[in-house]
């Protein structure tokens, strides 16, 4: 570890963060939101909310990633580009980013499967949470339904934060 | 595993830090409420955002529209090559289709003509069943539990919300938003969407609610015996005045206790073009999206005859 940590890398001279980079946090959000523009047309909605996903894994890369209120404005883009009951996603979202600010200060220690467990709690959540939002428009689909979009949210989620570090090392030019 | 650093919550002794810290926390709070402000308001009264979320399908449909369009080619490319492989059997095939076509084609012109003859000495009056705009399904909610999908026409092109929308070989659902070059379809599909119905095979009215998961719930209006069987055919029966009767909505593949699931007979993944055609009744075209009634009486819905 420290010896390569003393090693030096090459290419890394003279090579700070990004332009932007402040802001690729929040853009990559609105990209992921905006993958429910492809053309898929599915008999049931299966895949995950992937705007969701990148925010949570943005969200437990960094605390200071966002201020925590653009969930609201993001949230607001997501309705837009999925189509969801306009703020949905604005409730939803902001309230992830009040959880993780608690699950900060309540967790002492981190490590890849605390970060993944609370992932997939907030997915649950979420799903539930859409469960009820389709209920009260209307549409009462049976509990179990909800089922096969979180357990492959909650596969997908390390494949999201694995691109989101990635995202992360780009940024910041290391 | 890594300890977590204490300073989100205790920024050290400055003000400035502090107050910042505090008033994220309180717009986040307020994005929270806000949101569910916003929520309610969108579920009460779904056509406060029409302008706004009409605008936000202008802007994106034509983004699903053209990526579709390259996977229609890639697939259109790939079924083409497959049917140059095995050009020699389809066409023997196809020949035989065709003379038994052919033959068909005579007994039903023969029973148009008498059909002609017989709406004369009723004298019923055809509906016109002009289509008002034809369009492309791009793409559709695969990250929810609604079924949505987006149709690249709008109300440039006459589409209005409650408007049916059909393919060609059956019904595909109803427009719910519009914007000006494109709207959202809520399909059969959709739990929220229930059509009234009856069997091909005697015309035993029947309501077909969407499952959700590409299928759908069917329930005779009468309680009794279960009269379906697998293979059986549903096609729209014209009560509640939205739909336009006859055209073709399921097929029965399961029965359960008291009713069966189909699944519809349009795929609008498969479907070339979607037609937008108006309301089956003027009446239903003022009144935006009219629910068609709810299937908890188990009574007789007057059913009206079919033009």
């Amino acid at each position: 570890m420290v010896r390569s940590a003393l090693q030096q890398r090459a290419g890394t001279i003279n090579r700070g963060p990004r332009r932007a980079a402040l802001y690729l946090p929040a853009a990559s959000v609105v990209a992921g939101s905006a993958l429910a523009l492809l053309p898929i047309i599915a008999d049931a909605g299966w895949a995950p909310d992937l705007g969701l996903l990148t925010l949570i894994a943005w969200r437990l890369l960094r605390a200071d990633a966002w201020p925590a209120w653009w969930a609201a404005p993001l949230g607001l883009a997501n309705d837009l580009l999925v189509g969801s009951p306009l703020g949905q996603s604005v409730a939803l979202w902001s309230f992830v980013m009040l959880s993780l600010d608690l699950a900060d200060r309540r967790t002492l220690w981190r490590d890849y499967w605390i970060e993944w467990l609370l992932a997939a709690m907030l997915l649950l959540a979420s799903e539930a949470f859409e469960w009820r939002v389709a209920a009260w428009g209307g549409a009462s689909v049976p509990g179990n339904a909800i089922l096969p979009p979180l357990i492959i949210s909650i596969i997908a989620f390390p494949l999201v934060a694995g691109i989101v570090g990635a995202l992360d090392r780009w940024r910041l030019g290391r | 595993m890594a300890v977590v650093p204490p300073p989100a919550s205790r920024p050290g002794s400055s003000r400035k830090a502090q107050y910042g810290l505090f008033f994220g926390l309180i717009a986040t709070i307020a994005g929270v409420l806000v949101g569910l402000v916003l929520l309610g308001l969108s579920l009460v009264a779904p056509q406060r955002y029409a302008a706004l979320r009409g605008a936000a399908l202008d802007l994106t449909a034509p983004i699903s529209g053209s990526l579709r369009a390259v996977t229609t080619t890639i697939d259109g490319v790939a079924n083409g090559t497959a049917d140059y492989w095995d050009a020699a059997r389809q066409n023997g095939e196809l020949k035989r289709v065709n003379a038994l076509l052919a033959q068909r084609i005579i007994q039903a012109r023969a029973v148009q003509l008498e059909n002609a003859q017989l709406k004369a000495t009723l004298q019923l009056r055809e509906r016109s069943t002009e289509p008002v705009a034809t369009g492309r399904v791009v793409s559709s909610s695969f990250e929810s539990v609604r079924r949505f999908a987006v149709l690249s026409v709008g109300s440039g092109d006459g589409v209005a919300i409650g408007m049916p929308v059909r393919a060609a070989t059956g019904l595909i659902g109803r427009i719910v938003e519009t914007g000006r070059f494109a709207s959202r379809i809520l399909l059969i599909t959709d739990r929220a969407n229930i059509v009234p119905a009856k069997l091909l095979r005697g015309g035993l009215p029947v309501l077909a609610t969407g499952r959700g998961d590409g299928s759908l719930d069917v329930r005779p209006l009468e309680v009794g015996r279960n009269p379906f069987k697998v293979g059986d055919l549903l096609v729209t029966s014209g009560t509640g005045g939205l739909y336009p009767p006859l055209i073709p909505v399921a097929r029965i593949v399961r029965l359960d206790d008291d009713g069966a699931v189909a699944v519809p007979l349009a795929d609008p993944a498969d479907a070339s073009f979607a037609i937008v055609e108006r309301p089956f009744e003027p009446l239903a075209e003022q009144a935006p999206a009219p629910p068609p009634p709810p299937p908890s009486p188990p009574k007789k819905l007057p059913t009206k005859a079919p033009a």
